[in-house]
């Protein structure tokens, strides 16, 4: 049923496959830029991921006009204000953000910092509260195939001072072209590739099942999920599978423009919530969180979960049951995919796996409370039932 | 409906919504425990529209006041893109949530600060509405602690008193 009244929106090109890379310094040049900043960092520069989209850059003869390497794990207010330094103090004139979702999420912000032609980022934060700026032109090269960050209206940046991670929701975030090139995730380590492909599975899930879902978020979650299912564990198995590689992160993509139409829910609330207090990996906690803000989920998003088995399973096998067990037979299909990628990547399944201190987790409870991703969760969640599901996942 | 009534109506259930907080904190222990942690001096602005009523409340660390006009920093503003939206969020035809879902208001400020006024407001709405439109607009229905009999006394012994200025 389509709800009455929905928003959509995704202003971002997609350039997907062979030598998409190749394409960058044209398309900065249509974008009217000569001077890139290259957003990256020294992980990726180290392993020579970073270094293949520099040195092409160069060759087709845009080359960055400075690099800023030193992005924290988690993006943080204070480097986004560095950076934007930077960028003025090397009169650059566009961005060029290669890196998984700290480096964009870095990147976006940097981005709204000059566009508002402001200082400080926390003068910006908000809702959809913004007027379009200045344009400066910015190009993003996810290295991971997760976060979708490159297709969404939503910069997720670290509060050091307060220990949250802080929301910045505009449409005005949004890059103007997202490269997805498969030479950019062969190197992904087996279980980050797991972890991230559970996070984009995650996005498509909360997307076509919180209150905000509308039947353009849901053809983008579907079609994700449908990829997902396919190519995941086949990534993670055979990770020079470039073929794998490219549809997990169109998937990603995918999942991206879905969530950043209808937000997300439960998982990513709590979960951003134990980024910020724990500093523990984003992909990991979405991995395990997902099952049992499912199960929680059940009794109000059968309906949503029920209509989408059929991209995780396949259309015959979710028509073989009957209508009142699909949305029991989606999560026991997640909590499988999961036990598939611990046996295959060795995928976290418990938050002490990540050494989240059990003393934390009633602060992670109050935390998650204050998150903007809870509104849209199909059920309410108190302080007392949200520490249930992280005990349940501990 | 004319836009003038819409306006009134508007303005009607921003007091009441005030009005109703200042009540529960007496009346629910929900509702103290969530405004007594309110960081002292936050301050918030709900506007419904163009030429349309705003309701501007502050927490001073002991009551919940409305003040006439902005004050000199608010910490967080809520801004209705229409009348039209303010008129169906206030009339309980769609809760907060829903209303979040629809795009239908800005916001300035940090998110935190929304889902601590968001809390409140929905613990309102479930004594001001009845119990059919409750489980329409809010994602659950809480158990009340008080009677929303009891509150509408206090509210009409309230208002006669001009208690909420």
């Amino acid at each position: 049923m389509n709800p009455p009244f929905f928003e959509y929106q995704n202003a971002v090109k997609i350039l997907c496959g062979d030598h998409a890379l190749e394409r960058i310094p044209d398309e900065l040049r249509h974008l009217g830029a000569a001077h890139p900043l290259l957003l990256t960092d020294t992980m990726l520069m180290k392993l020579g991921i970073a270094t293949i989209v520099a040195e092409l850059m160069s060759e087709e003869g845009c080359p960055a006009a400075a690099t800023f390497t030193d992005i924290p794990v988690d993006s943080s207010l204070s480097v986004v204000n560095r950076i934007a330094s930077l960028f003025r103090e090397h009169a650059c004139d566009s961005i060029v953000a290669v890196g998984g979702g700290s480096v964009i999420d870095s990147a976006k912000g940097v981005r709204l910092v000059l566009s508002q032609e402001t200082d400080d980022i926390l003068s910006l934060s908000g809702v959809e509260n913004l007027v379009r700026g200045r344009h400066v032109p910015f190009i993003v090269v996810p290295t991971t195939a997760g976060t979708g960050s490159e297709c969404t209206g939503v910069a997720v940046i670290r509060n050091e001072a307060q220990d949250v991670k802080m929301e910045f929701l505009s449409p005005f975030v949004e890059p103007d072209v997202a490269i997805l090139d498969a030479r950019m995730t062969l190197k992904l380590p087996a279980r980050a590739t797991a972890s991230t492909g559970m996070d984009a599975l995650c996005h498509a899930i909360e997307a076509a099942s919180c209150l905000q879902k509308n039947p353009l978020s849901d053809a983008h979650a579907t079609a994700a999920i449908s990829l997902v299912s396919r190519y995941l564990l086949r990534a993670v198995e055979a990770p020079s599978d470039a073929d794998a590689r490219l549809h997990m992160a169109l998937a990603a993509t995918l999942a991206g423009i879905a969530f950043s139409n209808s937000m997300v829910g439960g998982v990513h609330a709590i979960g951003h919530a134990l980024g910020g207090v724990c500093h523990v990996p984003h992909a990991d906690v979405m991995a395990i969180l997902l099952p049992h803000v499912m199960r929680y989920n059940l009794s109000k998003a059968d309906r949503s979960y029920a209509e989408l088995l059929p991209y995780m399973i396949g259309m015959e096998a979710a028509a073989a049951l009957p209508r009142e067990q699909r949305a029991q037979a989606l999560l026991d299909s997640v909590v499988g995919l999961t036990q598939k990628l611990h046996d295959a990547a060795g995928l976290h399944l418990r938050l002490r796996d990540l050494g989240v201190p059990e003393q934390e987790l009633e602060h992670v409870a109050e935390v998650a409370l204050n998150d903007g991703a809870l509104i849209v969760n199909p059920v309410a969640l108190d302080k007392e039932r949200t520490l249930q599901l992280l005990r349940a996942a501990y | 409906m004319k836009r003038f009534i819409k306006k009134l109506t508007v303005a009607a259930a921003l007091r009441l919504v005030h009005a109703a907080l200042v009540e529960l904190r007496w009346l629910d222990p929900f509702v103290r425990e969530q405004m007594e942690a309110l960081p002292v001096g936050i301050s918030y602005a709900i506007h419904t529209g163009h030429d349309a009523p705003t309701l501007y409340v502050q927490w001073d660390g002991k009551r919940l006041l409305r003040l006439e006009q902005a004050p000199a920093k608010t910490t967080c503003e809520l801004r209705l893109k229409s009348l039209a939206d303010s008129f169906l969020m206030f009339t309980g035809q769609i809760g907060l949530a829903h209303g979040y879902a629809r795009h239908s208001f800005t916001m300035q400020g940090e998110i935190a600060d929304v889902m601590r006024l968001a809390r409140l407001v929905d613990r309102a709405e479930a004594y001001l509405f009845p119990a059919f439109m409750s489980r329409r607009i809010l994602t659950e229905v809480p158990a009340l602690p008080s009677s929303p009999l009891r509150l509408y006394g206090r509210l009409i012994l309230g208002f006669l008193s001009r208690s909420y200025t």
